[in-house]
C-alpha cells in the first residue's frame, strides 16, 4: 500500500480545518462575496463585453432593386441603434474602397428582383459582405441583418398569404423553410457562453492559492504548524470548503446563463454537475500547488494568473481553437483541467452529448487532480521561513 | 536529572543573518527556563527551532529524545508553543479557537469539554467565550493563546514573550499560572523582556547575537555582577545623573524612573565620596544607599560589556 510521509489521515483533523476555513469564508463578508459572486460577475461582464457592446456599426447599402419593398427592407434593418448607414453605394467598387479604408464593417447588397422574388415566394437574393479583419463587428452585423430580414420576410409573407387565403399551418411550414435558408442559429453567444462558464467556474482556485499565504501573512500559520496536523489533512481540509463553494457556483452559473442569456442546456444537468465536481477537485488542487510554493498573497495571486488564468484564456480553446495551436502549446493545454472542462461544458450545453463521448476528458481531469494533489502534498513542508 | 531538551552547536541561518549561532543548551525535566536578550538576539528563532517550526541549518538539537532534523513532527503532540505575535484565528470565537486546537491535538471530546471549561475559568474568559478573538483586548488575546497552548496538557511549554503588552495584574496572574504548571512538573521555556520575570525562573539564559552568553540561576547571575549598586533618589535626576556618571569608580549609571542606580567597584568606598560630591554641587536627594543588585542591572551590565 502506498503511504505518504504522515501515516494515517484523521477525519477529525480534516473536519476541524474545513470548519475553520468555512467560518473564515462566511464570516468575512468580502471573502464571501468574492468567492460567491466573482464568477457570476465575470461571466456577465465578459458575455456583454464580447457580444453585446457592439453598437452603431457602420454599414453601406447597395440597392440594385430600387423598389418600394427594398426601401422598406433597408429601413427595417437599420431601425434601432445597432447599425448605422454610412453611405448608399452605387457600385461594388465603392463598397470595396469603403471596406478597405475601414469606413464600414459590412455591406448589404440587394440584388435586382428583390421585390418580385419576395412576391413569388422564392428565395430572396441578398448578399452581405463583412470585414474579415474585425470578425466580431462583422458577425454581429450579419446576425442582426439576418434577424431583421427574417422578421421582414415573415411580415411580408403573412400579409401576402392572408390575402391569398392560405391557412396558418402551411404558413408555419413556409416559415420553417425561410429559417433554414437564413441559418438563424449562427448566434455567437451560444458558443461563447459555455466556454466562459468553464472559465469562470475555475475562479475558486484563486482563493485556494491564497489561503496558505494568507495564514502565513496573518501569523496564524505559526500556531497551526505547531500542531500535529498531517500535511495532507491540512491541504484537504482547506480545499473542501472551496469545492463546496465552487459547486454552488456550478448551480448558479448555468441557471443564470439559461434564464438571462437564453442559452439552452441540451445535455444532462446531473452529468454537468458531476463532471464539474471533478473539475473543481482538479483546478483547486492546481491552486493549492501554487499556494504551496508562494509565500505571500501577492505572489500567489500573480502566479495564479500566470499559470491558471492566462493559459486558461489562451490554451483551453475557449477563444482560440486548440487545433490551430502549435504542438507544444497543445501539450501544455492538456495539462490544464480547464481545457478538458471547456470541451465538456460545450459538449453538454450545445450538442448535449453524454458520458460516452466525454469520458476521456473526465478521466484526464481526474488524473490531473490526483497529480496536483500529490505535488502539493509532496512539496508542502510544515516549516516557517 | 534527565535532560529533555538538548542542543549542540545549533545554528540557524537566514539569507543575510545568522539568527542562532552555535547554541549549546541542555534543559532538564521540570525546569522553568527563562530566555532573555536584547531585540534580535535570536530568542524567537531558538523557540521556533525547538518547536520544530524551522529547519536546523547546522548542529544538533533534540526534544524528548527526538532529533529535530528528522523527527520534528513527533515532538508536536508533546509541546505547547505560543508565538510572540497573536496567531489565533481572529474570526473564530474564543470557544471555537479552543475547540479547533483541541481537535488538532486529538483531545477526546470528554476531556475537551472539561478542559475548555477549566481553561476559560483560569484565563478569566468564561464570559467572553462567544466573542470573536479579534475583538478581545491584547491581554485577553494572550491569555486565550496560552489556553490554546495548554489544551492538550503538553509536557513542554515554549512561550515566546507571553506577557508583552499585558497589564501588570494580568502579568502577575500569568506568572501564577506558570508557577503552578511548573510545580506540576511541566517543563517551561519562556522568553521575556522583563527582568523581574527572569528572576522567577529556575534558570536564565542570556542570548546575545545568536549566542548563549550566560546561563545560570538568577541568584548566580546577580552575584556575577562585580561591584555594588548605589541607589540615589535625587530631587533633579537629570542634573544629578550628569554629575555622578563620570565619577571615578562608577562603571555604569542607569535610571529607573526618578532614581539613579550606579554600578560601582566598591559600595563602601564610593558611597561617602558620592555623597560629598552631591553636597558640594548642591544637589538635593531624598535618599542614597547601597542596594542589592537586581537582574536588570546584571543584564544591562553584561550587555554593555559585550557591546564594548
Ligand atoms: N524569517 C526570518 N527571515 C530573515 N531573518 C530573520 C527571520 N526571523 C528572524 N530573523 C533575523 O534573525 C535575528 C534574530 O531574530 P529573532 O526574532 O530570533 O530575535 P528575538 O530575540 O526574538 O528578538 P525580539 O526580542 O525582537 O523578539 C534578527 O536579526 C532577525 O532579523
Ligand atoms: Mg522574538
Amino acid at each position: 500500500m502506498l503511504r505518504l510521509h504522515s501515516a494515517q489521515v484523521s477525519l477529525r483533523h480534516i473536519w476541524a480545518v474545513t470548519r475553520k476555513e468555512f467560518n473564515h469564508i462566511v464570516r468575512d463578508r468580502s471573502t464571501l462575496i468574492l468567492v460567491l459572486f466573482t464568477p457570476t460577475l465575470v461571466l456577465l461582464l465578459m458575455a456583454y463585453a464580447l457580444t453585446v457592446d457592439l453598437k452603431n456599426i457602420p454599414i453601406a447599402v447597395l440597392d440594385f432593386d430600387c423598389s418600394q419593398t427594398s426601401q422598406a427592407f433597408i429601413q427595417q434593418i437599420t431601425a434601432g441603434q445597432d447599425l448605422d448607414i454610412y453611405a448608399y453605394a452605387t457600385s461594388m467598387e465603392e463598397i470595396n474602397t469603403m471596406l478597405m479604408r475601414g469606413q464600414i464593417k459590412a455591406a448589404v447588397i440587394i440584388a435586382p428582383g428583390f421585390a418580385s422574388d419576395l412576391q413569388a415566394l422564392k428565395g430572396i437574393p441578398l448578399q452581405v459582405i463583412i470585414d474579415g479583419t474585425e470578425p466580431e463587428s462583422g458577425n454581429f452585423a450579419v446576425e442582426h441583418i439576418l434577424q431583421r430580414a427574417e422578421e421582414f420576410i415573415d411580415d411580408a409573407l403573412t400579409k401576402q398569404l392572408r390575402a391569398q387565403g392560405i391557412s396558418i399551418d402551411s404558413l408555419q411550414a413556409l416559415n420553417l423553410r425561410v429559417q433554414t435558408w437564413y441559418n438563424p442559429d449562427l448566434k455567437p453567444r451560444n458558443a461563447l457562453i459555455p466556454g466562459l462558464i468553464s472559465m469562470v467556474l475555475g475562479f475558486p482556485a484563486l482563493s485556494v492559492a491564497l489561503t496558505l499565504a494568507h495564514e502565513r501573512e496573518h501569523g496564524t500559520l505559526e500556531q497551526l504548524l505547531a500542531t500535529p496536523i498531517g500535511r495532507a489533512e491540512l491541504l484537504l481540509g482547506k480545499i473542501i470548503p472551496y469545492i463546496i463553494v465552487g459547486l454552488i457556483n456550478v448551480i448558479i452559473i448555468p441557471f443564470l446563463s439559461i434564464s438571462w442569456f437564453h442559452i439552452s442546456l441540451n445535455g444532462s444537468f446531473l452529468l454537468f454537475f458531476g463532471l464539474s465536481a471533478i473539475f473543481m477537485f482538479a483546478v483547486l488542487s492546481m491552486g493549492m500547488v501554487v499556494g504551496v510554493f508562494m509565500r505571500t498573497q501577492a505572489a500567489a495571486l500573480a502566479l495564479s494568473f500566470l499559470v491558471i488564468f492566462f493559459p486558461g484564456f489562451f490554451l483551453t480553446g475557449i477563444f482560440f481553437p486548440l487545433a490551430s495551436m502549435p504542438e507544444e502549446a497543445r501539450l501544455e493545454a492538456m495539462g490544464l483541467p480547464g481545457t478538458h472542462y471547456a470541451i465538456i461544458t460545450r459538449g453538454i450545453f450545445l450538442p448535449g452529448v453524454g458520458m460516452d463521448v466525454l469520458w476521456p476528458y473526465a478521466v484526464m481531469m481526474l488524473g490531473l487532480g490526483v497529480v496536483f494533489t500529490a505535488l502539493a502534498a509532496l512539496f508542502f513542508r510544515k516549516k516557517l521561513g | 536529572m534527565t535532560s529533555i531538551i538538548e542542543t549542540k552547536d545549533l545554528i540557524r541561518d537566514f539569507k543575510k543573518t545568522r539568527a542562532v549561532d552555535g547554541l549549546t543548551l541542555s534543559i532538564a525535566l521540570g525546569e522553568l527556563f527563562g530566555l532573555v536578550g536584547p531585540d534580535g538576539a535570536g530568542k524567537t528563532t531558538t523557540l521556533r527551532l525547538l518547536a520544530g517550526l524551522l529547519d536546523v541549518s547546522e548542529g544538533d538539537a533534540s526534544v524528548l529524545g527526538y532529533d529535530l532534523k528528522e523527527k520534528a513532527e513527533s515532538i508536536k503532540p508533546h509541546v505547547g508553543y505560543m508565538a510572540q505575535q497573536f496567531s489565533l484565528y481572529g474570526e473564530l470565537s474564543v470557544m471555537e479557537n479552543l475547540q479547533f486546537f483541541a481537535e488538532l491535538f486529538d483531545v477526546t471530546p470528554k476531556d475537551m469539554a472539561e478542559r475548555t471549561e477549566r481553561l476559560l475559568t483560569f484565563a478569566g474568559l468564561t464570559e467572553f467565550k462567544k466573542r470573536r478573538a479579534v475583538n478581545l483586548s491584547g491581554g485577553m488575546q494572550k491569555k486565550l493563546a496560552l489556553a490554546c497552548t495548554l489544551i492538550h496538557e503538553p509536557e513542554i511549554l515554549l512561550l515566546d514573550e507571553p506577557t508583552t503588552g499585558v497589564d501588570p495584574i494580568s502579568r502577575r496572574e500569568f506568572w501564577n499560572i506558570l508557577t503552578e504548571l511548573h510545580l506540576q512538573g511541566t517543563t517551561i521555556i519562556v522568553s521575556t523582556p522583563y527582568m523581574d520575570e527572569a528572576d522567577r525562573c529556575s534558570r536564565v539564559g542570556l542570548m546575545y547575537a545568536g549566542k548563549l552568553v550566560e546561563c545560570d540561576s538568577p541568584k548566580n547571575i546577580r552575584e556575577k555582577l562585580e561591584g555594588d549598586v548605589i541607589e540615589i533618589q535625587p530631587e533633579d535626576w537629570q542634573k544629578a545623573l550628569k554629575t555622578v556618571a563620570g565619577l571615578s569608580g562608577v562603571r555604569e549609571a542607569q535610571t529607573y524612573g526618578e532614581s539613579i542606580h550606579l554600578l560601582v567597584d566598591s559600595g563602601k568606598r564610593r558611597l561617602p565620596e558620592i555623597e560629598r560630591v552631591l553636597k558640594k554641587e548642591k544637589l538635593a536627594y531624598r535618599s542614597i544607599r547601597i542596594a542589592p543588585a537586581r537582574m536588570e542591572e546584571a543584564f544591562i551590565s553584561l550587555i554593555r560589556k559585550l557591546e564594548a
